[in-house]
């Protein structure tokens, strides 16, 4: 409101001249100042602004790679992430594979380690068998012969005892007649 | 020096002389001579029983009997003719052997032929006929 009442009372005061005056417009100093205006317009239009203009584009174009090349990423990293569950399924089912073959294998080898054990040890005992039957006829023979030895050795004692000069005699009798 | 003689014609000489009834102490100090002075002493044994196996031949048989003890005449006579029905032999020279080891019974030996009859060879081939091997 204040200024209202200045700029009407400054208008009153003016009277009658043109609106410039008026309005304390110089308009030379105006036409210079449009001149200067049009002369920095011209200028900031000639070098300032390609200047800045190319510098937003680049700036644009870079943040246009820098998203773009984000979203590649970000697709690239999905496709990763799909890849590394693939993968990672993948392993889960290599390694499955891998614990039921050795599963299996173990079996396969404790079972082939049994089998071979129970049959070193029937081979232990039939040799164990084999021997002490062999033992015991050893010892059988052995114990043949040392009787057959020893009857030998009585027969002879008593044969030696019982026998005298006449009895002799009608063996030797008996011999020639059982020779002829 | 005469010639080297066969021990066959040594036997031959010998087994003849004493058929013919030549003193047996000439023929033994004939072949004992012969022996020494030939270095032919080694073959004695040899040609003893060449001799009694020529006098064999000839029926003169040497009969050796090998008992446990003394054998009776009439034992001897029995072996005699038990020899003699076996080798066909016209003369039967016994020389009785007594050895306790036979234990019993007898063992006639005549050149080239023995029969052991004795308790001692008996039981040996007991002990080793029945033995296992």
């Amino acid at each position: 409101m204040t200024f209202l009442s200045q700029f009407a009372e400054t208008t009153e005061a003016a009277g009658g001249g043109d609106i410039f005056t008026t309005l304390g417009i110089d308009w030379r100093l105006l036409i210079i100042q449009i001149v200067a205006f049009l002369i920095l317009v011209f200028l900031l239009g000639k070098f300032v602004y390609p200047w800045l203009m190319k510098s937003v584009d680049e700036r644009q174009a870079n943040i246009e790679a820098a998203s773009k090349a984000a979203m590649e990423a970000q697709k690239s990293a999905e496709a990763n992430k799909e890849a590394v569950a693939e993968l990672l399924a993948q392993a889960r089912k290599e390694a499955t594979e891998i614990v039921s073959t050795a599963k299996l294998e173990s079996a396969e080898m404790v079972s082939a380690s049994e089998k071979k054990a129970q049959k070193v040890a029937e081979q232990i005992v039939a040799n164990a068998h084999d021997q002490l039957e062999k033992d015991v006829a050893n010892a059988r023979k052995v114990l043949y012969n040392d009787t057959l030895k020893l009857v030998g050795l009585a027969t002879e004692k008593v044969i030696s005892k019982k026998l005298d000069g006449k009895a002799d005699n009608d063996l030797i009798a008996s011999i020639v007649k059982a020779a002829k | 020096m005469p010639g080297r003689l066969s021990r066959r014609a040594i036997a031959e000489y010998i087994s003849a002389g004493l058929i013919d009834g030549t003193s047996k102490n000439t023929l033994l100090n004939q072949l004992a001579a012969y022996l020494v002075e030939s270095r032919r002493t080694k073959e004695l044994d040899l040609i003893v029983r060449d001799i009694e196996f020529n006098l064999s031949q000839k029926g003169v048989v040497q009969t050796t009997i090998t008992s446990a003890f003394d054998l009776s005449a009439e034992t001897k006579k029995a072996l005699e003719a038990f020899v003699k029905s076996k080798t066909k032999a016209t003369q039967v020279s016994l020389t009785s052997v007594v050895e306790p080891s036979v234990i019993g019974g007898v063992k006639i030996s005549i050149p080239g032929r023995e029969l052991d009859q004795t308790v001692a060879h008996k039981l040996t081939v007991l002990k080793t006929r029945f033995k296992k091997a």
